[in-house]
């Protein structure tokens, strides 16, 4: 350290020292105590906000803390929520025997939860880790929120590791909480912990474990997450399981590496399970990977076909548009022809680096190569993710035919969404508008319709 | 800067109107920045300004003369500048110049001026009054508390708040209590006035807070005196 930081540091000290020192040693009259205590239970919310603001920051250490917190017994429930907090953020000890007190009196599932969260601001103590650990796998969310979070801020040199201990214990539920809270205390020295936990016979437990590798790992962790995916069960909790790998994978920023990375991962699984991964592949993507799953797409087994365009439907760029494009032109098993068209289409509307005229490029060529209604209505539903004014140039004629209408309807009012596609072309979208609000049997589109017409907008719901 | 160049720019400002050019005036800003050190200079470039200002130039010309002396300005140039106190045009010029001069002639003649003043030119010197926080003009002020003209005494009530010494507050406390109708610019100029005294003055802040937080005021009146009432109890700690 050079002598100025030093200098530095020494001032830094001081003030914090004094700071502190004021803090706990000035002690505050009696009046503006008992000012402050006969505002706490005032009947106007804004009136006890003024106390609260005081006990906060009003000094005098413990004994001026333990008096704030002898209110509590006799406070309404509301009142005992704003001062809970407000006590939490003091962040005296000295209050935690009377915030326990409460939490173990009161029925109030509101009072019971702000105790919970303010425990975790008042510091470690032997009775409390194990009691909030309880409260992670107590019926109330309310409070089992608060208790995650207070173990998420709860301070002390080994609340880490004694979480972690909790963990083997715990009940699934518990133990997927206790989980999520390592990896939101970023515990890296847990990882093989999770790691251990993605096999758990416990769908919750799993999936908060490959959620935390997916916050915490990096490259010596692709390996051993691969039988988390293969052990996760095939649909939500399997794609997010694959999500997670991917995440991992998207650390590395050379797409050679990752390729290899991933490669080198999944030769240490069985051959035998190696297809069941395709669809990770496809998320993880990149040039070297597109060859892998290619090959696999367009193998003689139809069974690994299936697995390799489920694989390229999953790519996170348009790469592997034409490769799609490839099987469905020629296939001659109809299924087949069916997925890879899907995929195509799919893959061929995905938000990537390209621009919105190379998406409806795509789209317009996906049309020529539709061979049923069923799949041009796919295409002028995907339409709607190129955002350019030629898209509903391109859809608008479509409109006129009944059996497209109701999607186009819907492909419109998604493009006019978009202000900075709808603005500069106005005219022209309040003209295609007024078809839709003609034509369409569904008011949520029709009301949409209107709202943008109008220059407002619309909220999604969910 | 050359003293050819200042004289050219005194008289451009002879010609000087809305929408000519601002560059003929450079010569007197930088003439105000070499008077910085220079006592004489500034002396001398004060003098010409007040001329000029006492000459017959156009609105914008005189507003230009006010901007220049409300910089290096002395009580010397008050009688020129406080002659334009009650006329409607460079009033509030003037003012700008008057409220922003710690000279205490400067507060004088705003004093003065109040008198002989009505309407928008009186409400706008005691405006300058508050915001000089002139503390020798409380007495002058508190009279108006009781005007005919609300916006007369709602102006009185802000500037006293805006003083806000122990006087002041007595004022509008003397007033308060025996006034019908809207007593919020008084009830504003005494919590303004116990804010100002309050860490001089705890506990005559804390007067002032506590005749406001009893149940005939409103709520808002009542929490904002009650949060001082705190912020002087804290401060007697």
């Amino acid at each position: 350290m050079n002598r100025c930081s030093g200098i530095a540091c020494l001032v830094v000290g001081l003030v914090l020292s004094s700071a502190t020192a004021a803090w706990s040693a000035k002690k505050p009259s009696a009046d503006y105590l008992q000012m402050i205590v006969k505002l706490l239970s005032d009947n106007d919310p804004e009136f006890r906000g003024i106390a609260l603001e005081q006990v906060r920051t009003a000094g005098g250490g413990a004994a001026t803390t333990e008096l704030f917190a002898s209110q509590l017994t006799v406070l309404s429930p509301a009142a005992q929520v704003g001062l809970l907090g407000a006590l939490a953020d003091r962040g005296d000890a000295a209050a935690r025997g009377s915030v326990l007190a409460l939490y173990q009196s009161s029925q109030d599932e509101a009072v019971r939860a702000a105790a919970i969260r303010a425990l975790g601001q008042l510091g470690e103590s032997p009775e409390l880790l194990p009691l909030l650990v309880r409260v992670l796998g107590s019926a109330s969310t309310a409070e089992q929120v608060a208790a995650r979070q207070s173990l998420i801020v709860l301070r002390g040199d080994t609340v880490t590791a004694s979480i972690a201990r909790q963990m083997p214990s715990a009940a699934p539920a518990q133990k997927a909480g206790l989980i999520e809270v390592l990896a939101a205390r970023w515990a890296r020295d847990q990882i093989p912990a999770f790691i251990a936990a993605t096999l758990d016979e416990s769908a919750q437990v799993r999936a908060a474990a490959m959620a935390a590798l997916g916050q915490l790992g990096g490259v010596p962790q692709v390996a051993a997450m691969l039988p988390g995916v293969l052990k996760a069960a095939k649909g939500a909790e399997r794609d997010a399981a694959e999500k997670n790998v991917a995440i991992v994978c998207s650390r590395i920023a050379n797409d050679d590496e990752r390729a290899t990375t991933l490669i080198q991962a999944l030769e240490t699984i069985d051959t035998a399970q190696r297809d069941q991964l395709l669809g990770l592949v496809g998320r993880v993507g990149g040039k070297k990977l597109i060859k892998f799953v290619a090959g696999i797409a367009t193998s003689s087994d139809p069974a690994q076909r299936k697995l390799g365009i489920d694989a390229l439907s999953k790519w996170p760029d348009a790469s592997v548009a034409d490769q799609l494009l490839e099987i469905a032109k020629m296939t001659k098993d109809p299924e087949e022809r069916s997925r890879a068209f899907q995929g195509f289409v799919k893959i061929s509307a995905t938000r990537d680096k390209r621009s919105d005229d190379q998406r409806l490029q795509r789209m317009k060529q996906a049309m020529k190569e539709a061979n049923s209604p069923a799949e041009q209505k796919l295409v002028l539903m995907r339409c709607r993710t190129a955002y350019t004014v030629d898209t509903l140039r391109f859809v608008l004629p479509y409109l006129e035919d009944p059996q497209f209408a109701p999607t186009v309807c819907e492909t419109i009012v998604e493009l006019a969404h978009h202000r900075e596609i709808r603005d500069p072309n106005k005219a022209e979208f309040d003209q295609a508008l007024n078809k839709v609000i003609a034509i369409s049997k569904d008011p949520v589109v029709v009301e949409r319709a209107r709202r943008y017409q109008r220059g407002e907008t619309w909220e999604r719901s969910g | 800067m050359s003293a050819e160049s200042l004289t050219a720019a005194l008289t451009a400002l002879q010609q000087y109107d809305w929408g000519t050019d601002t560059a003929v005036l450079a010569a007197i800003d930088d003439a105000i920045a070499a008077a910085h050190s220079n006592e004489s200079v500034r002396k001398d470039l004060e003098a010409r300004l007040i001329a000029a200002l006492q000459s017959n130039l156009s609105r914008d010309a005189k507003d230009c003369v006010c901007r220049k002396l409300m910089i290096i300005g002395t009580a010397a140039c008050v009688p020129a500048v406080a002659s334009l106190l009650d006329k409607p045009e460079h009033a509030h010029m003037a003012r700008f110049v008057l409220e922003r001069m710690p000279a205490p002639e400067a507060a004088q003649a705003l004093r003065d001026a109040l008198g002989k003043l009505d309407g928008n030119l009186k409400i706008g010197v005691i405006g300058s009054l508050g915001a000089h926080r002139d503390t020798g003009a409380v007495a002058v002020l508190a009279p108006a508390l009781r005007s005919n003209d609300a916006a007369v005494a709602r102006a009185a009530a802000w500037a006293l708040g805006a003083i806000g010494t122990a006087d002041a507050a007595a004022a509008l406390q003397a007033t308060l209590s025996s006034a019908d109708g809207n007593k919020s610019p008084m009830i504003d100029g005494l919590l303004a006035c116990a804010e100002s005294l309050l860490k001089q003055q705890p506990a005559a802040a804390r007067a002032i807070y506590q005749s406001l937080a009893g149940d005939d005021q409103s709520r808002l009146v009542r929490l904002a005196a009650t949060r001082g009432m705190l912020a002087c109890a804290s401060a007697e700690s």
